[in-house]
């Protein structure tokens, strides 16, 4: 009869149970006298053998999970929108986010979620989460006495005219790059043309 | 007779010829020209030198470019810009766009004149040379193929050479996939707005476009066919990083601190209430007929340098 070998089904799965070390003394016992005595036994235990250590040694396939039949983009939408994506994986996600309606509705929202929050005013850490600022605090406090003392009666005739200055609002600092690039940007509209590249998305 | 006959023959001949070398264009042949050559399709390495105040600014930097956007490497960054969009990759990778649409310069002041017909790095090449009245202003070596500006000189006023950007290893394209990174990076999109406090015209260049800037602060962009800069006029407290160590422009309306790059110069200067900030790649006389139109730096007495040097 055609698959039928001379080792029994109870022995392969002895061997089995023997190569993941799950066997009882008895069934060790079992395999121990198949293994002594019947060469076909010993045969199978060896195809056995070599089968699991080639098993062992393929590597490991991480298949992305939107290669997967049904798979979606979660963790790869995020990567887009932080153009972080592998160059490789950029016309993939493109392709995905064009045909399915989930991924594009997920898209959609992490990026006026991620817009929101762009939007939100800088918020400054609370000192008491800020470990290394006391630190600082106490490196600079003996430079600040020594400035203190220094700068003496200059410090205070200083004091009536900065006090009025320094309670408005912060000043607004600006880069000479930025302004340049600003620059760079509107010189870049061709004469007539137009200037419309305003999205992220490609 | 003969003789006379023949000197007026030849004359004539010579003075034909002469014509037909040298054809003087119309100013929207240099719209023509720069057109031309914004939607140039090539790679290569560029080398811009430029001296201002007696200093020689170099810079050196590969490009590519396609369909009107030029990516820019240099060192170990890289900038976008074109079609009113602008990017950097620096400390903060930050972005800008213009949604504009730019109206048509007056470029009349300048006359573009063709010199011929050259080879360029083995290219075919033509020699154009733009004229402000009766000075050449720039002169360029365009390539017949692509349209590309391969050597561009600057002259200023008075006929010397103040830049000169030169493109090597060029290789030019019929089809090139445009520049696209910086796709993830956020853009602050600029909307145009009314002129607030800017003149229509200054020293000949027109405003063309005027912006909103950081700090309630406004941008004035200005050109005038071949040239342009923008102009901020700033909160008096906004401060303005990258002048740290600045050198002086001296001109006859006052002192001006300048900080300049191969391809632009900027300045920074105060008038009392407002800064000023002027960033454009007009050439040095053009600069000074600009600043003599503009509110002028007030003359800081003792306090006031000590006052910027201990708050900046």
């Amino acid at each position: 009869m055609a698959g039928v070998t001379p080792v029994s089904e109870r022995l392969v799965m002895l061997f089995s149970c023997y190569l993941d070390g799950a066997l009882s003394p008895e069934e060790l016992d079992e395999v121990v006298r198949a293994l002594e005595n019947d060469e076909d036994a010993i045969a199978e235990f060896r195809r056995m053998q070599e089968s699991r250590t080639s098993v062992r040694l393929l590597p490991l396939l991480d298949v992305p999970v939107y290669l997967l039949p049904g798979g979606h983009l979660s963790e790869q939408l995020s990567a887009y929108l932080d153009g972080e994506l592998a160059t490789q994986e950029l016309p993939i996600v493109t392709f995905h986010l064009g045909t399915c309606t989930d991924c594009r509705h997920e898209f959609a929202e992490l990026d006026r979620s991620r817009t929101a929050v762009r939007a939100l005013p800088g918020l400054e850490s609370p000192e008491f989460l800020d470990v290394h600022r006391e630190v600082k605090k106490a490196h600079r406090r003996g430079l600040h006495t020594a400035i203190i003392v220094a700068s003496g009666a200059a410090a205070v005739a200083l004091a009536f005219t900065i006090g009025p200055l320094s309670s408005g609002p912060e000043p607004t600092s600006i880069s000479i790059n930025d302004l340049q690039s600003r620059h760079t940007a509107i010189a870049s509209v061709p004469p007539g043309g137009i200037a419309v590249q305003v999205t992220n998305s490609p | 007779m003969t003789a006379v006959r023949r000197t007026v023959l030849v004359g004539a001949s010579t003075l034909l010829l002469v014509v037909s070398l040298v054809t003087p264009a119309s100013g929207s042949e240099l719209n023509d020209v720069l057109a031309e050559a914004s939607y140039a399709t090539y790679t290569a390495s560029r080398l811009v030198v430029s001296v201002w105040g007696g200093q020689t600014q170099v810079s050196r930097e590969f490009v590519e470019r396609a369909n009107g956007m030029e990516m820019v490497r240099r060192d170990a960054g890289w900038s976008m810009a074109g079609n009113g969009r602008a990017v950097s990759m620096g400390e903060e990778p930050k972005g800008v766009a213009f949604v504009t649409h730019q109206r048509g310069v007056d470029s009349t002041r300048y006359t573009v004149i063709e010199r011929g017909k050259a080879l360029h790095m083995s290219r075919p090449c033509q020699i154009v040379e733009v004229m402000e009245g009766g000075i050449v202003r720039a002169s360029f070596i365009v390539d017949d193929r692509s349209g590309a500006i391969l050597v561009a000189e600057i002259y200023d006023g008075s006929g010397d050479l103040f830049r000169r950007t030169t493109l090597s290893d060029f290789r030019a394209y019929r089809t090139y996939e445009a520049p696209t990174g910086g796709s993830g990076i956020p853009l602050e999109v600029v909307m145009p707005e009314a002129a607030n406090s800017l003149p229509d015209s200054l020293a000949g260049y027109q405003l063309v476009g005027t912006f909103s800037a950081p700090g309630g602060s406004e941008q004035g962009f200005y050109a005038d066919g071949l040239f342009s800069f923008s102009l901020f006029v700033l909160d008096g407290r906004t401060v303005v990083s990258g002048f740290e160590e600045p050198g002086l422009l001296i001109t006859g309306t006052g002192v001006y601190d300048l900080v300049p790059t191969a391809q632009a110069v900027r300045l920074r200067w105060q008038d009392g209430s407002n800064h000023f900030v002027l960033v454009g790649n007009l050439p040095p006389d053009h600069l000074t007929d600009v600043l003599g139109e503009l509110p002028t730096p007030e003359v800081r007495g003792m306090w006031a340098r000590w006052w910027q040097r201990l708050f900046g």
